[in-house]
Parts: structure tokens; C-alpha cells; sequence
């Protein structure tokens, strides 16, 4: 069956029968159905069940949300990692926007044009090493007996060797590392795709630095910052490697107890009650950011209205 | 119009034009990329394969001609000797390749979560997790007949309980289960577990590590307090779980299963150990601090554990992994293989001869008889549940 | 007017003060924390490739400069196996991934329907799940299918199982998310050039096939390159989906040093890293040449290889 007729067709008649407007992309959906939707459904499944006894790992006979109610129960130690999980994150992509920005701003803007391509390929470079190893570097650097404590011992600044390995602030230090460049990168694509000439006229109408930058740069910003908030986000709160790397037996995070769920406990319920708890906490996470962020924007936006009702109109 | 190098022409603005004959460059780039990493990884994997059914070399009688190209392990870490695995490939031929889980738990968990997918050959359990292998069906019967080397074993090591006439297992060496600290740090003697967890909870508080395993975990209160480790009783599981998760998890920095080398670095100042692993640690300062660090045996009660070679039931190379047991009994290979790990391997005659090489540290790896009084050996029985269940919640509570 | 005076005023508070002072400042400040920045995401690579010079046999204790682990290297076969997987298995989920990434992206900047919402949302729903949840879910799911993702009875290969199973579980497993990340980038390429050149062809009497091979793909490469690139580099990364359905004996290089991270680290891992890393710069400063020498300009290569051009 031909497709929906185009302009051409009218004027060339030996057009040829063409394939259903989607047709380019089954593979890809056939590959994601059945790779993604049918497993991911198959968890949700899962995790409505439980665990029958010591040899069997799953069991969907009695279905329930016990084990939701499980991870959630107050008075047990998982709701804890989820909230801990909530918090790094949450702070990694904070520290990520703080650090990145003005660094994007200084590349997209005040660096000259010439160096512009390398110094962004310098950024791209760390990321294209290995994310495990990059942590690993991080460990060798903060070790008891690593480079940084003994230069600081032997500075006077400390006393006894560096410990922020193994403890929270390490982790939340590798999650903003290993994420970082993925908040520069869209920050610097949409700072980078910013007018000069916008920012010049609102110089020329007489704005300071800092307005300038408040209502111009930063409000053309926002599709970069948006989106590296959420490049940054979704993944750090599911990473759970450099927290293992890190973090020894704190900054467990939810990714972490998941996998102990399935490579350990053979608890298969619980742990696909937890993922999908994971899932949840994100999708959440991201709506009342976005509530928040659209609050903000309403109420700069009554703010900045210039109520012209006062204004004398100079006759014509 | 716009001029194109290859005298087409193109209505279309000269940026877009350059970018069309890009192409050309870019398909090539494409290629050249594509084909050096796969060259690269060619090259990668024509290291790997060994060559097979040479001729043996070394005492260890003939060698069978059918074995097959390869063997692969379920391992632990850094759990034998590198260069024995080398000396297997060169002289019965087929490659050794070597994944790595840290837990017992995890390796059932992988297996049966496998259901006979996961195509590994040998694995490497702790004795009392074989008869819940046996029960998944995860283990093949032994033929003992293809092990002539099994004769070399003490009789005390072998026909364990929880494996009556070794059917599925065949010793590999064992090992028990103490503490190590940093006496710069912990300026008092640990002599036994009450001891332990008084220190881990003040000078060692933050510093402390403990196995990453759970029955060693709950070990540590059951050992301090006089009940017997493979309880089932309903109110010491609840005490257990009470003191770990809530008073202990919280002064924990890790779980780490091989806290040895790490200890001695600096990064913790107080861990439970198993001995082998101490003994890794102690070897890596003895030129430059031997004193500073010390090991002490779980009292008044520790454990007796037993890893044994298994052959899963799944395995495709069910020959060349005979023939991997029966290499590694050979007392000279015995001997080579308890130097690089530290425990003893249970052989004939094996400790005479250690201290005949004059290896380091021996009062770590052989024990007598007063001290093997002092274990227990384990068991998985109906507290298994809830023993993975404390580590759990503990790892969760130690995290927050 | 006083809406007047009051600009004028500004401007002249502007320019109170020297302006050159008044921008210098700002701009050491920020050229300050650039090189901080920079300072900070090299910090443990450098770590890394000094490290890997430790003679001793623990990665974190320093025993002195020695060149020993690198020349271990070549006899090392667990490392070399292992980085030889995840080569193989990022070339394979980088060409998946880039084919069926690239399709679906033409389809949907060209042929926009009713379909688009859908699977819009599925590949927002791809990229919106932790990597954890697919790791687990593709592990229950090979197993209950297994096919050609269960290992062959007696070993080798037959008709069911073309390829080592294990290869196959990583291919599929490192395509997922790279395949939604590449219909991402070739989509927003597409999108943003104009279809009137494309018609143009046709009005040309080129064929559909003609056009799509003279005119869409030449133009929507680069997004195609960066695509292939990302997905490369993501399959070589990736860790959790490798740790949960790696096939035995064919662990990935990152699995590896996971594991080694839980036991002991050995400075030979920094060292085959070291030369990893500097394959990975070869590789980048190939295409990045490749893309100048076509008529790119610097920034437009940098912003191609990050995927963002």
C-alpha cells in the first residue's frame, strides 16, 4: 500500500509504491521492545512477588507490594540509602551547575575564537578515558599514603594522613568529577549559540555586568543548563560505581543495593521493587523540579512585567 | 551557481557543498577507524590462544591427549599463582580464563540466576555452600578415578561432612578467620572478639573494616558471645541482627574481603581478616615496618573454612578441569601455589617442606592442634535467610 | 524624560570607572577558574599514568619508577583478553547502534506521524532508566530466552549461535542506550536542515535512494560520526550492563578492573590504561584531522566529537 501522496507525485506519475512513513525506524524499535520494554515489564512483574524460601529466588504466586512496603519501611535501613542516594545526587548536580557554568561561560564567551576548539577538545578528553579508571585515579590521589596527604603533611596543613577516602565527601567529589563534563558540554553548546550581538545591546541600553548577565545570558541559557541538569541527574542517581570505588561502605547508593539484591541476597523481588523504587524516585525528583523551575519562571516573570498603564503616551 | 571538485554542480550555498564531498574522507576515516580496532582486537585475542596438546614437561606422570582448548575458572581474587596457570597452559595445553566473585552468595547467585548458561567449568565454594549447590544442581559428580593426585591429600581433609566421600569436591586449601591492626593506632592488645568490637567502636571507630561475607559478619557476635555460630535460634538471630546493624554497622569504613595490603597502606587501623590475606599484608611491610602491624587468631571461637575445587554440572571442558585438579595436587605445584596464597593446601608432608623453603610468616598459615580446637566449620542451614539478610541491612545502615 | 536621565546616568556609572580594570578583573577571575577546571578534571589521569610507572606490586603503594608492569604487559593474557572483548564488543554495539540509531532518526525528522509521540517516548524512557534496571532485566531475560545468548552445548559455533554468546549479550546490552542517544543526535541533525535541498533532488529526477545517498547522508555524517564515536566510547565505558550478563570467559576490560577494585589493585591495570588512554587520543586525533582537512573549523571538529555539533 502506497504512503500518504507527496507534491511530486502529482507531476511524475511513474512514482514508485513507497514504504509506511515509519518503516526506517522498525529495527530500532524492534531492537528496544524487545531489549528494553519486554525485560523492563518483566521486572515490574517481578517485583510484585517475593522470595519463597532459601534455594529459590523468585516466586509470583501470591502477588503483593510487600516488598515496596520493605524498602520504604521507616524503621528499616534501605529507606535510609534511598534518601542518602536522593542527596548525593542531588548536590553532585548542584556542584556540577556551580562549577560548569561559569567555566562554560568563560570557554563560550571570553575565550578568542581560535583556541575555542582545543580547549573544549581538553574537556572531551577525560571523558573518553575510562570512567572506572578515572575514579581510580581519584583513589591514588586521596589514599592515606597518596600524593595529596603527604604533601599536606608535609605542608603542616594536616597531621595525621588525608581520610576523605571511604567517606561521603569522597564520593560526592568522584560524582562531580566523573559528571562534570557532561554539564559543560550543552552548557557551552547553548552558551556558545548566544547572540553576541544581544548581549551588546543590552550594554548599549545601559544594563551593568551583572544584569546583563542576569536577564540576557542566563534566561538564553536555560536550555543548556536544563539539559545538562538532567545529563547529569539521571545517570549520577543510578551510578553506584564510583560510589563503590570511593565510598567503601558509605555513599551506598540505591544502584548498589539493587545489584547486591540480585549478585548476593537472590532476593530477584525485592531487588526489581527496588529498581522500580529507583525509577520512581527519579521520574519524581524530575517533576517537582520542573514544578519548582516553572514556579521560579512565573515569578520572574511577574517580576519583570512593566506595567505600561502608568506611562505617559506621548501623543502621535 | 557553485563550482564542485568533481564537476557537479550543486544549487546549493558553498558551506553545504564542502560538506557534501566530506563524505569521501569521512567513509575512509570510517573504515580506517573501524579496521584498526578490529585488528587491535585480533591481535588481543591471537595472544590468548595457547597451543594445544604439546608435550608436557615437569613430573606430573602423562599427559591426557584429549583435552580441550579451554578452561574456565569461577574464581576467586588473586586466589592461585599466575604463573601455575601458565605452567598448566604449556604443559596440558588448554588457555585458562579467570572471573572473579567475592562472596560465596554471589557466585550461587550468578549460577543459578544462569540456570546452566554461564559457561564456566570450575568453581571454587567454601565447603558448607555445597550441599545447597548439590540441592540446586549445580554440581557435577566427581569421578575420583580421573584425580590418581588425590591420594596426596590428608585423609583429615578430605570426606568432609558436608561432602561424604568428597562426591562433588576435592580440598583446596583452608583457613580461618582473625583480626589485624595497626598498632601505631590501637595502642592495646585484641586477644579476643569482645576486644575486637570494643576497639572497632572507639580508637578504630570510622576505621574498622570487616569481611564482605555474611556469616563472617554475624560471626563476629556470636564468636564474642559464646553461641555457637550456626545457630538457628530464633532470639540469638534477632540479638545478632540488633547489635550488627545498629551498633556496629555505623563504625564501619568497609566491607572488605581483602583488607591486608589495604591495612598496611593506612587505610584502615583495625580488620577482620582471613589468614592468608593478613599474612599478604604483613609480607608487604616486612623490610620496611614488620612491627607495626599485628595479627592475632579469632578467640576464644573463630571459623574453619574449606575451598574446594568443584566441577559445575553445566561445564563444557570436563576434562581439562580433571586434569587442572590433578595438576594442582602435585605436591611441588602445592608447595609453589601456598607460597603465592598463604593458606594451607592440606597436602601430605606440605608444611615440612614450607618450612624447608623457609617461606615467611608459617605461624599464620599452619595452625596446631589447640587452635584448630578453637573452630568451627559453618553451615547454610534454615538461618541462612536471615544471616544475608543482617549483612544487608548492615551494608545499607553503615552507608547512611 | 526621566527614563532618559536615568540611562545616561548608568551609562556614565558605567564608564566611572576605567573600563579596562573593571573587565580585567572579571576575566582573570574566570580565566582563573577555567584553568582550575582543568587542573581538576586531568588531576587522576595524571595519577593514573605516573602511577603506572610504581615498580611495586600494589597500585596505592609507591615503590619507585620502573618501567616493569609495562613490559609484563604483553604476557599479561587476562588483560589482554579482556581488553580484546571490549574492543570487539564496542565495534559491534558502535555499528548497531550507529545503523539503527540513524534510521530511526531519519524517520523521524523526515516522516513525522502520529508513530513519532511513541516512540519519542520510548526512547525517553531509554534514556530516563538507570543502567542498573536494564542490567538486571537483560540478565533474567537472556536466560529465559537464551537462543543465541546461551552458550552452545560442547562449544564453538552452530547455525543457532553465529556468534560467541557471550559477544552477543554485550552487543545487544551496550546498543540499547547507545542506539537512543544516536537517533537523538542524527534526529535534532536532521531537524535542522532544511528539506529543500532534498526536494531539490527530487526535483532533479534523483531517485529516493539517490538522494538519500548524494544528498541526506553526506549532510547528516558528521551527526552519523559523532553518534558512532559516542557509542564506542560508551560501550568501551560501560560497566554495570557488563558486570550482570558477561558471558565466562569473555569479560570486559571494565568488569575486570571492577573486580580488581574490590580485591587488590595491581599497577599493571594503570598501565594497560595508560596505553588505552593514548589509543583513545590517537584514535580522536585522527578524526579530528580527518573532519579539519574536509573544512571544518576547529570548533566545529570539537563540537562534533562531543556529539553536540
Amino acid at each position: 500500500m502506497a504512503g500518504t501522496a507527496t507534491a511530486g507525485d502529482v507531476t511524475r506519475p511513474r512514482r514508485r509504491v513507497r514504504a509506511p512513513r515509519w518503516s526506517l525506524a522498525i529495527p530500532a524499535w524492534v531492537l528496544l521492545v524487545s531489549f528494553f520494554v519486554i525485560p523492563v515489564l518483566w521486572i515490574v512483574w517481578y517485583s510484585f512477588g517475593e522470595k519463597p524460601n532459601l534455594f529459590q529466588t523468585i516466586s509470583t504466586e501470591h502477588l503483593s507490594f510487600g516488598r515496596y512496603a520493605e524498602s520504604l519501611d521507616a524503621t528499616g535501613p534501605f529507606r535510609r540509602v534511598f534518601v542518602g542516594t536522593l542527596q548525593i545526587s542531588i548536590l553532585g548536580t548542584l556542584f556540577c551547575l556551580l562549577i560548569g557554568f561559569p567555566f562554560a561561560y568563560w570557554l563560550a564567551v571570553r575565550v578568542q575564537q581560535r583556541w575555542r576548539g582545543l580547549l573544549l577538545a581538553l574537556v572531551i578528553v577525560p571523558f573518553w578515558t575510562n570512567f572506572l579508571v578515572r575514579t581510580i585515579g581519584w583513589r591514588i590521589l586521596l589514599g592515606p599514603q597518596g600524593p595529596l596527604s603527604t604533601l599536606m603533611q608535609n605542608m603542616g596543613l594536616r597531621e595525621s594522613p588525608l581520610a576523605i577516602l571511604d567517606t561521603r565527601s569522597a564520593v560526592q567529589l568522584g560524582v562531580v568529577y566523573n559528571y562534570l563534563p557532561l554539564m559543560i558540554l550543552p552548557l557551552f553548546v547553548a552558551l556558545d549559540r548566544l547572540d553576541p550581538a544581544l548581549r551588546e545591546a543590552s550594554k548599549d541600553l545601559g544594563a551593568g555586568r551583572w544584569r546583563t548577565f542576569r536577564q540576557v545570558t542566563l534566561p538564553l541559557a536555560m536550555p543548556g543548563v536544563i539539559a545538562g541538569t538532567l545529563l547529569v541527574f539521571i545517570p549520577l542517581t543510578g551510578d553506584y560505581i564510583t560510589a563503590q570505588v570511593l565510598g567503601g561502605a558509605k555513599g551506598n547508593m540505591a544502584g548498589r543495593m539493587v545489584a547486591d539484591q540480585f549478585l548476593v541476597a537472590q532476593n530477584w523481588a525485592r531487588g526489581s521493587a527496588m529498581a522500580m523504587l529507583l525509577i520512581l524516585m527519579i521520574l519524581l525528583t524530575l517533576g517537582i523540579g520542573a514544578l519548582i523551575g516553572l514556579g521560579i519562571c512565573a515569578l520572574v516573570r511577574r517580576a519583570r512585567r512593566v506595567d505600561l498603564s502608568d506611562v505617559e503616551t506621548v501623543p502621535a | 551557481m557553485t563550482e564542485h571538485e568533481e564537476g557537479l554542480r550543486v544549487l546549493a550555498p558553498r558551506s553545504t557543498a564542502q560538506r557534501i564531498s566530506r563524505r569521501y574522507f569521512l567513509q575512509g576515516s570510517a573504515v580506517a577507524l573501524f579496521s584498526s580496532s578490529v585488528l587491535l582486537a585480533a591481535c588481543g585475542s591471537d595472544d590468548t590462544t595457547g597451543g594445544g596438546g604439546e608435550s608436557p614437561s615437569g613430573g606430573t606422570g602423562g599427559v591426557p591427549t584429549d583435552l580441550e582448548d579451554q578452561l574456565n575458572f569461577y574464581h576467586w581474587a588473586e586466589y592461585d599463582d599466575p604463573k601455575l596457570f601458565k605452567q598448566f597452559t604449556n604443559d596440558y595445553g588448554p588457555t585458562t580464563k579467570i572471573d572473579i566473585y567475592a562472596s560465596n552468595e554471589e557466585m550461587i547467585a550468578k549460577l543459578s540466576a544462569a540456570q546452566g548458561t554461564s559457561g564456566y567449568d570450575i568453581v571454587v565454594p567454601t565447603g558448607v555452600y555445597i550441599p545447597q549447590m548439590v540441592q540446586l544442581d549445580l554440581l557435577a559428580e566427581l569421578d575420583l578415578s580421573k584425580i590418581p593426585n588425590f591420594s596426596n591429600l590428608e585423609t583429615q581433609y578430605t570426606n568432609q561432612p558436608w561432602d561424604p566421600n568428597n562426591a562433588h569436591s576435592v580440598c583446596k586449601d583452608w583457613g580461618s578467620t582473625g583480626y589485624i591492626w595497626d598498632t601505631t593506632i590501637i595502642k592495646r592488645d585484641i586477644a579476643t572478639w569482645s576486644d575486637f568490637i570494643d576497639v572497632a567502636k572507639n580508637e578504630a571507630s570510622g576505621s574498622t573494616s570487616v569481611l564482605d561475607a555474611p556469616a563472617d559478619l554475624c560471626g563476629i557476635y556470636f564468636w564474642a558471645n559464646g553461641i555457637p555460630w550456626t545457630t538457628t535460634n530464633q532470639a540469638d538471630l534477632d540479638a545478632c541482627e540488633q547489635f550488627t546493624v545498629n551498633d556496629l554497622a555505623p563504625h564501619i569504613k568497609a566491607y572488605d574481603s581483602y583488607p591486608g595490603i589495604a591495612l598496611t597502606q593506612g587505610n584502615y587501623a583495625l580488620s577482620q581478616v582471613w589468614n592468608g590475606d593478613a599474612r599478604q599484608g604483613l609480607i608487604a611491610v616486612q623490610d620496611k615496618d614488620p612491627n607495626r602491624y599485628k595479627w592475632g587468631l579469632g578467640a576464644p571461637k573463630t571459623e574453619l573454612w574449606m575451598d574446594n575445587w568443584c566441577i559445575l554440572k553445566e561445564a563444557q571442558d570436563v576434562n581439562a578441569a580433571y586434569a587442572w585438579i590433578n595438576f594442582i595436587l602435585t605436591p611441588e605445584i602445592s608447595l609453589k601455589d601456598l607460597e603465592f596464597h598463604g593458606y594451607n593446601t592440606g597436602i601430605k608432608d606440605v608444611k615440612e617442606q614450607a618450612e624447608a623453603a623457609d617461606l615467611p610468616y608459617l605461624d599464620i598459615v599452619f595452625f596446631d592442634d589447640a587452635q584448630v580446637a578453637t573452630m568451627e566449620a559453618g553451615a547454610v542451614n534454615s538461618a541462612q535467610q536471615q544471616i544475608v539478610d543482617i549483612w544487608d541491612k548492615s551494608k545499607a545502615a553503615s552507608g547512611a | 524624560m526621566s527614563a532618559g536621565t536615568v540611562t545616561t546616568a548608568r551609562a556614565s556609572e558605567a564608564t566611572a570607572a576605567p573600563p579596562r580594570h573593571k573587565v580585567d578583573l572579571t576575566n582573570i577571575a574566570l580565566t582563573v577558574w577555567g584553568v582550575l577546571v582543568y587542573v581538576f578534571l586531568f588531576l587522576p589521569i595524571v595519577m593514573i599514568v605516573a602511577f603506572s610507572f610504581n615498580k611495586g606490586r600494589a597500585l596505592l603503594a609507591w615503590e619507585g619508577f620502573g618501567f616493569d608492569w609495562y613490559k609484563g604487559l604483553p604476557h599479561n593474557d587476562v588483560i589482554l583478553g579482556t581488553i580484546s572483548t571490549s574492543l570487539k564488543a564496542a565495534v559491534g554495539a558502535a555499528v548497531i547502534a550507529t545503523v539503527l540509531g540513524s534510521l530511526a532518526g531519519i524517520a523521524l525528522a523526515r516522516r513525522p506521524g502520529k508513530w513519532t509521540i511513541l516512540f519519542m517516548a520510548l526512547v525517553f524512557l531509554v534514556l530516563v532508566t538507570p543502567e542498573i534496571v536494564d542490567a538486571i532485566s537483560l540478565l533474567i531475560w537472556y536466560v529465559r530466552i537464551k537462543g543465541p545468548f546461551a552458550p552452545v552445548p560442547g562449544g564453538g559455533t552452530d547455525l543457532l549461535h553465529p556468534v560467541n554468546y557471550g559477544l552477543l549479550r554485550l552487543w545487544v546490552g551496550h546498543a540499547l542506550f547507545a542506539t537512543a542517544v544516536v537517533t537523538l543526535i542524527v534526529r535534532a541533525r536532521l531537524a535542522g536542515l532544511d528539506e529543500s535541498l532534498e526536494e531539490a533532488a527530487a526535483d532533479l529526477y534523483a531517485s529516493p535512494w539517490r538522494t538519500f545517498r548524494q544528498i541526506t547522508l553526506p549532510l547528516m555524517l558528521p551527526a552519523v560520526l559523532a553518534g558512532a564515536l559516542l557509542s564506542f566510547s560508551l560501550s568501551l565505558d560501560n560497566t554495570i550492563i557488563s558486570t550482570f550478563v558477561h558471558g565466562a570467559g569473555a569479560t570486559p576490560w571494565p568488569v575486570y578492573v571492577f573486580s580488581a577494585v574490590r580485591s587488590i589493585l595491581r599497577p599493571e591495570i594503570a598501565a594497560a590504561s595508560t596505553l588505552l588512554l593514548l589509543l583513545t587520543l590517537v584514535a580522536l586525533g585522527l578524526v579530528a584531522l580527518v573532519l579539519k582537512r574536509s573544512g571544518d573549523s576547529a570548533e566545529d571538529v570539537a563540537r562534533t566529537m562531543a556529539g553536540a555539533g
